[in-house]
């Protein structure tokens, strides 16, 4: 399960659905660009901007031709959907990156450590 | 006569250079631009021609990029970049194209410009290093077009760092992110103490003279939590002394 080191993008990723997406990793998941290319592999990895890294993909470009990556990593702002695979339970899965996101947190106990923001700021 | 005038000549990058790598071929929609060094830097991707003339690209214009082994699909392992613009390319002039006409090459209305890059190493090998570089370059540079996400986490209420360093200058702590990224479990354990350490006994300065009193947690209910043992104490709760 992937957590990102950093404070900021772990509160990114805690209020919103990329928290989702980071609980993919190690699935194989379908991406569908902006440009309508669609690219299929498996999640390595998901930061708080969306970034997507996956491994051995199925790359069907634009115009339907398909090539077979490595490696891809398509920028969050590129990204249009993510299929999220049938037999994730979404709702465990946000749950599971949650509780991960707090034992980092709130290492050391609940009442020591460092306490992060746990609510964006609306304008 | 060429028309790859987006060539110039400039001095490769000095800083931040994440990966270089010597002996590369960049290949443009199919096109080989000579051989020369792809330089891997945080502020963009430059490349130059053992010539001197190159160009470079800047990361908020690259879609993605990819390690591509697929030999039945290019004959060569290579980088592969993909860059929202357009660039000139043999035999393809830019005519300006009066809205409500079609380019004749997309078939989609709303296409973007797209324009494919491919980097061949000599040392295939490195063909990992370089994806990594690239992905790290990368995320140093998030949309801030992102208008779909409520990403507005600016100010008091989210820029935790910042407010325990009493700094607003969040790119700069960032910098050592890379290192995070290579601690042990138990390096990262310890770095995350220190950090709850260091929360505790900055966040003291928060309260008027260092004195915390039931009342001033209250105060402060509005979602942040003020903690009460401090784990090192006294060491940074002299408010009134002049540093």
């Amino acid at each position: 399960m992937e957590v990102s080191h950093s404070v900021k993008e772990r509160t990114i990723a805690e209020n919103s659905l990329v928290i989702l997406l980071q609980g993919l990793h190690g699935l194989v998941t379908t991406v569908d660009l902006r440009d309508e290319s669609t690219a299929t592999g498996r999640v390595t990895n998901v930061d708080a901007f969306m970034n997507v890294r996956l491994a051995k993909v199925t790359f069907t470009d634009r115009q339907g031709t398909v090539s077979h990556l490595d490696e891809l990593f398509v920028t969050g702002r590129n990204v249009r959907y993510v299929h999220i695979p049938d037999e994730v339970d979404i709702r465990a899965t946000i749950e599971r990156q949650l509780q991960t996101i707090h034992r980092i947190r709130y290492f050391g106990g609940r009442d020591k450590g460092r306490k992060e923001f746990p609510r964006a700021k609306h304008k | 006569g060429s028309a790859m005038s987006f060539l110039k000549r400039f001095p490769p990058p000095a800083e931040g250079v994440r990966h270089q790598q010597a002996d590369t071929e960049a290949v443009l929609a199919g096109r080989s631009l000579g051989s020369g060094t792809l330089y891997i830097a945080e502020s963009r991707l430059s490349w130059l021609e053992n010539s001197g003339v190159g160009f470079s690209l800047d990361y908020p214009t690259i879609s993605l990029h990819a390690v591509s082994r697929d030999l039945s699909a290019y004959p060569w392992e290579h980088l592969y970049v993909m860059v929202n613009a357009k660039f000139e390319e043999e035999e393809r002039k830019e005519a300006p194209v009066a809205e409500g006409e079609e380019e004749e090459d997309d078939s989609d209305d709303d296409t973007e410009p797209i324009a494919e890059f491919r980097f061949v190493p000599g040392d295939k090998s490195a063909l990992e290093a370089m994806f990594s570089a690239m992905c790290e370059c990368q995320a140093l540079h998030p949309d801030p077009d992102d208008e779909d996400s409520d990403n507005d986490y600016e100010g008091d209420e989210y820029d935790v760092e910042a407010r325990e360093l009493e700094q607003g200058d969040i790119p700069t702590f960032y910098t050592y992110e890379e290192g995070l990224s290579h601690l042990t479990t138990e390096g990262q354990a310890t770095l995350e103490r220190l950090e709850g350490m260091l929360a505790q006994s900055v966040s003291s300065q928060y309260n008027m003279a260092g004195v915390r009193t039931e009342d001033s947690i209250r105060e402060f209910d509005d979602g942040m939590e003020v903690d009460i043992a401090p784990v090192v104490a006294g060491q940074f709760e002299d408010a009134e002394v002049d540093h």
